[in-house]
């Protein structure tokens, strides 16, 4: 439907991005976002004014006790992107990762040159009960909520279905668990900053049957920005840009039950074909891809999904260890993911791409450096799968 | 475990398998009343004070909930009358206006401090405000007939239900009339905690120590996820059948929503 804008002349560049440290932050929502959009401007390297940015996508769900509406305008006239044209992007966790596929497609179409894609969520200063029902509205209110599910409910009907289909068990994800926990280890952002060992996370607290504590990703603050400019201004910014090739969106029922399937994400498939078709690569020539592990059944589906595993191999991908650094043929969460480097819902999916950002430019810690990384991958969902945007970056153009 | 059946020269009169002192977690005079009506021959009933023994007001009209749960309609007219109990938890259909001699019904051994607390916390999640995920009234109505019959669309070759609006090719598809099997297949199963249960539930799910879900197929096709009910001492497996019972799923600003629970069979 949108094959001109990937065959359009334009190139789209990302020459800044920034993020907050994902977990309990101190700061408020306009404190955060200006922190993220700071960050940002200060990784262009040939400088940068927020006043140079004609239009802006913030994803957020608005969680929280903060401004609701016309979030985004909000959040502009405290970064020094006061008049811009920008609006609130909301589509669950896929937030941010669909405000990175508006900010890319303005430019594609010769819409914009400047523009900032980014993403917020303020989760941790709610009570608890106030935090549940939010986490819950995202979810198919009208009949699986009501028929006692939240996230971890879905995708644990999700794993349980897997298990039966397929060669797998719940060992599987804990390899998953341990993993990501093993990348953010050295994340500096991250969230959850700890290794754990294989019997401690086969062993965490029940949360959702066949679901443990540390299947589950955290529920964290932070913010996140990326800028993208059009490719004639790409090297007036840096001279290492990297290039946003493809752009890929996709959803699906919203109800699980409604799928067809249970164990696969067509709004991921989807996706995946349309950012590879832009991008003219295929899953084999992806490097490191930051995939969206908000259960750690999600990663099993996506290397799947992505084309990174078979149909029905996700589990020996991850019980094999293939994901891990430098060591399978893809690196998978490379910055821990939303497992162990935290899941500001809003933030998420540009967050992903700050990582990528600073893999590909050999920006990151030393030790967590993904080697001859050429090219990268995000993927961002929403909910248990109705929505999902999917992106690939390299170093050449 | 199933609920307890009697009939005799008065009447049919049922009692939960909880006993005739409760109706169990989710239970009340209303799902036995509609428990009772689907296991008799249907017609035309009408409800002798029955409304003023329920302990909340229920989100749909009682009328809807009978009809559109049972096959009966009300009717003030209607010489077949259901009853129940004042003091305990039986429901009874007769031919007579005047209240009949309930039957003796088995005693069952409950925990009285869990029932104290079940009924609290029923009592707080009704008269308190929402604090999960809000269905309005008006929604809760318009979807009754599936939520509450089974009933689903008719769209061309297939089924569907839950209801939608329209299909692929932009057509409006037609009002659910189509009675779904009242028996389904697990296709998976889990069990939240209370601490991973909606917090809507958050009153009830630690007494019960967590709720359950199953998502199941109907061999009509349709799939959906229901709550389980009465699994105090089973557990679902993959592939196991279910039956769906009309229970309270939840209170929500003075009004209790009733719907189906799936219960292992």
């Amino acid at each position: 439907m949108l094959d001109w804008i990937g065959d359009s002349m334009v190139d789209v560049a990302m020459v800044g991005a920034g993020q907050t440290k994902f977990g309990n932050h101190p700061l408020g929502l306009k404190g955060m976002w200006a922190e993220a959009i700071e960050k940002a401007v200060s990784s262009v390297d040939h400088g940068f004014q927020p006043t140079d940015v004609e239009e802006a996508f913030i994803g957020s769900i608005a969680f929280g006790g903060s401004q609701l509406g016309n979030t985004a305008a909000l959040l502009t006239e405290h970064s020094g992107m006061e008049g811009v044209s920008v609006r609130r992007v909301e589509n669950a966790c896929a937030s941010s990762g669909f405000a990175l596929r508006d900010a890319w497609m303005a430019i594609k179409s010769d819409q914009a040159d400047i523009v900032v894609a980014g993403g917020i969520e303020k989760m941790n200063d709610l009570s608890t009960s106030r935090k549940r029902y939010w986490l819950g509205v995202s979810g198919d209110t009208e009949w699986e909520r009501l028929a006692g599910l939240t996230f971890p409910g879905t995708y644990a009907l999700t794993a349980r279905r897997y298990f039966h289909e397929f060669d797998s068990t719940h060992d599987d994800l804990v390899h998953v668990s341990v993993k990501n926990h093993m990348h953010g280890f050295e994340n500096q952002v991250a969230h959850l900053r700890k290794e754990v060992s294989f019997d401690k996370a086969k062993s965490g607290f029940m949360v959702a049957d066949p679901l443990t504590l540390y299947d589950c990703c955290p529920t964290s603050d932070g913010a996140s920005a990326v800028i993208l400019v059009a490719d004639h201004l790409a090297h007036k910014f840096t001279d290492t840009p990297i290039w946003v090739k493809g752009s890929g969106a996709g959803s699906d029922h919203l109800a699980l039950h409604d799928r067809p399937s249970l164990t696969q994400l067509r709004a991921t498939q989807n996706a995946a074909l349309k950012a590879y078709k832009t991008a003219g690569v295929t899953a084999g020539d992806i490097d490191l891809a930051e995939v969206h592990d908000c259960f750690t059944i999600a990663e099993v589906l996506a290397t799947e999904d992505l084309g990174f595993a078979g149909r029905g191999l996700g589990g020996r991908f991850a019980r094999e260890g293939q994901g891990r650094r430098n060591e399978g043929s893809v690196t998978i969460n490379a910055s821990g993911g939303l497992k162990s480097k935290g899941h500001p819902l809003g933030a998420t999916g540009t967050g992903q791409a700050v990582e990528i950002f600073k893999q590909l430019r050999h920006q990151v810690e030393p030790e967590r450096q993904v080697r001859d990384a050429e090219l990268g991958l995000t993927h961002n969902v929403g909910g248990s799968g109705a929505t999902c945007a999917v992106h690939i970056f390299g170093r050449e153009r | 475990m199933s609920s307890q059946f009697i009939s005799n020269d008065e009447g049919v009169f049922l009692a939960s398998q909880y006993g005739p002192h409760w109706a169990g977690p989710d239970g009340d005079r209303l799902t036995l009343a509609i428990t009772l009506l689907n296991q008799v021959p249907p017609g035309e009933i009408s409800l002798q004070c029955f409304e003023e023994y329920l302990e909340f007001t229920s989100s749909v009209s009682l009328q809807a909930v009978i009809e559109t749960a049972t096959n009966w309609k009300v009717d003030e007219e209607a010489t077949t009358m259901l009853h129940t109990h004042s003091d305990e938890f039986i429901v009874g259909i007769t031919s007579s206006i005047e209240p009949p001699t309930y039957p003796t019904f088995d005693d069952v051994e409950s925990d009285n401090e869990t029932r104290n607390d079940l009924r609290n916390a029923w009592q707080e999640e009704v008269s308190g405000v929402s604090q999960g995920a809000y269905v309005s009234q008006a929604q809760h109505m318009i979807a009754s007939a599936s939520r509450l019959g089974l009933r689903a669309q008719s769209d061309k070759d297939r089924l569907v239900w839950p209801p939608r609006q329209l299909n692929g090719a932009g057509e409006r598809i037609r009002e659910p009339t189509e009675q779904l099997s009242k028996l389904a297949t697990i296709l998976t199963w889990t069990r939240l905690s209370a601490a991973g249960a909606p917090s809507e539930f958050s009153g009830r799910a630690p007494i019960l120590g967590g709720v359950s879900t199953v998502l199941v197929e109907f061999e009509e096709g349709p799939k959906g996820v229901f709550m389980l009910a009465d699994d105090e001492s089973k557990s679902p497996e993959i592939d196991g059948t279910v039956r769906f019972e009309v229970r309270r799923l939840y209170g929500q600003d003075g009004l209790m929503h009733y719907g189906l629970k799936a219960v292992l069979c």
